[in-house]
């Protein structure tokens, strides 16, 4: 699957056929630490009077080359269709393998960045429990209730939660056999299949 | 048992034939634990065999037994505490068997009626499960990532609610192997 290359897209890239290879690594470099850690624009500005071009150039070239990182580790594209979409810039040679070594480096970290951006549930993060007997309550004296005490904490992007839940010994019995029946599901036939042909 | 002075009060008009005849009181009895036990049971106003009793002490006796009742449960009051207390406010023999056998009777009920009402973090109560196989959202393609969605079902003071939450099959085996943990725990702890 070959990427496409909007005209503005490879304007903006052309600057880099203009600089040394070593200048096209450091933007490489700076882009993929923008992708990691959010952009600085005062960069630009250093990096643009070392080369003696307006800082706008530089911003377009390495925000030029995030955009090319970002959609070429989303879409997962491999390193033939990679070569084939960046031939239309008409780089050199030396430059090509540069760009296609730094997305074979970055993907896997890319994906991983992008993949926060994507909607999801507070997820799972661990369970504590704790035995509980409850033996009085202001409606009723000498009581021997076992109780399990759960704190279920959950992560959501940044955000860390916990919940403190109750429950007894016989529906924490129903909780395991349920949840046993859920994992016990991914290694049927049905999902086996379904996960080995989808790819 | 410490009881009020109206609770007293209320139970010494009970025990009084001129105001309960035999029947009246037997009919009493039984309504009064009755309302605690099926709350809706009959109620004891307007009840057509205790109609002739005037309206007020009759909803007067029924607070103070009923108030009685459920102190005794609480306390968990043997035969010699509730037969002295009604013996105080002046009940005859015979009145205080009936009572005493209603009491018996219906206790084990009304104790778990009292032990469910507790301040308690929510109680879980189910789990519901969904597994999913994520092909591609808006950011990234190429997903081919199962993950499962967990929902667990709890309750507190009678109103349901939900906790929400996805995981990995690494992240729901540990969870489950903790729950593991909790139960041979219990098991454990049962046995010792």
């Amino acid at each position: 699957m070959l990427l496409v290359l909007s005209e503005e897209h490879k304007e903006h890239l052309g600057f880099l056929s203009e600089v040394d290879s070593a200048v096209v690594g450091e933007f490489g470099r700076i882009a993929v630490e923008f992708l990691k850690k959010g952009s600085n624009p005062k960069i630009y500005e250093g990096a643009a009077r070392k080369l003696n071009v307006s800082s706008e150039s530089v911003q377009h070239g390495v925000e030029g080359l995030m955009y090319l990182l970002t959609e070429s580790s989303k879409l997962m594209i491999s390193e033939v269709d990679f070569q084939d979409s960046v031939l239309v810039l008409g780089f050199s040679e030396e430059l090509n393998a540069l760009l296609l070594q730094l997305y074979l480096e970055n993907r896997k970290e890319v994906r991983q960045i992008l993949s926060k951006l994507a909607p999801s549930l507070p997820h799972y993060h661990n369970l504590e429990w704790r035995l509980d007997v409850q033996l009085a309550s202001r409606a009723l004296r000498h009581q021997v209730k076992p109780t399990v005490t759960l704190k279920l904490h959950l992560e959501d992007g940044a955000k860390r939660s916990a919940r403190v839940l109750q429950t007894d010994p016989a529906t924490l019995q129903h909780l395991i056999d349920e949840l046993e029946r859920a994992l016990a599901e991914l290694k049927s036939s049905h999902c086996r299949r379904i996960l080995r042909n989808i790819k | 048992m410490e009881l009020s002075e109206s609770v007293m009060k209320g139970l010494q008009t009970l025990a009084d034939p001129t105001v309960f005849d035999q029947k009246s009181f037997t009919i009493f009895t039984e309504v009064a634990f009755d309302s605690l036990v099926s709350p809706r049971g009959e109620s004891v106003l307007g009840h057509p065999e205790l109609k002739h009793i005037d309206q007020t002490t009759l909803k007067h006796c029924h607070t103070a037994a009923t108030t009685f009742i459920l102190e005794g449960v609480k306390q968990n009051a043997d035969k010699s505490t509730i037969s002295s207390c009604l013996e105080d406010a002046k009940f005859l023999n015979e009145r205080v068997d009936t009572f005493y056998n209603s009491f018996q009777k219906n206790k084990r009920k009304l104790e778990s009626l009292l032990s469910s009402i507790d301040t308690c973090p929510p109680h879980v109560t189910d789990a519901e499960w969904r597994l999913e196989y994520c092909i591609k959202n808006s950011h990234v393609h190429k997903v081919n990532q199962p993950s499962y969605l967990i929902s667990l079902n709890t309750e507190r003071a009678g109103a349901s609610s939900e906790i929400n939450f996805s995981c990995t099959m690494e992240q729901l085996q540990d969870l489950v192997g903790k729950m593991k943990d909790a139960a041979k725990s219990l098991e454990r702890a049962t046995q010792s």
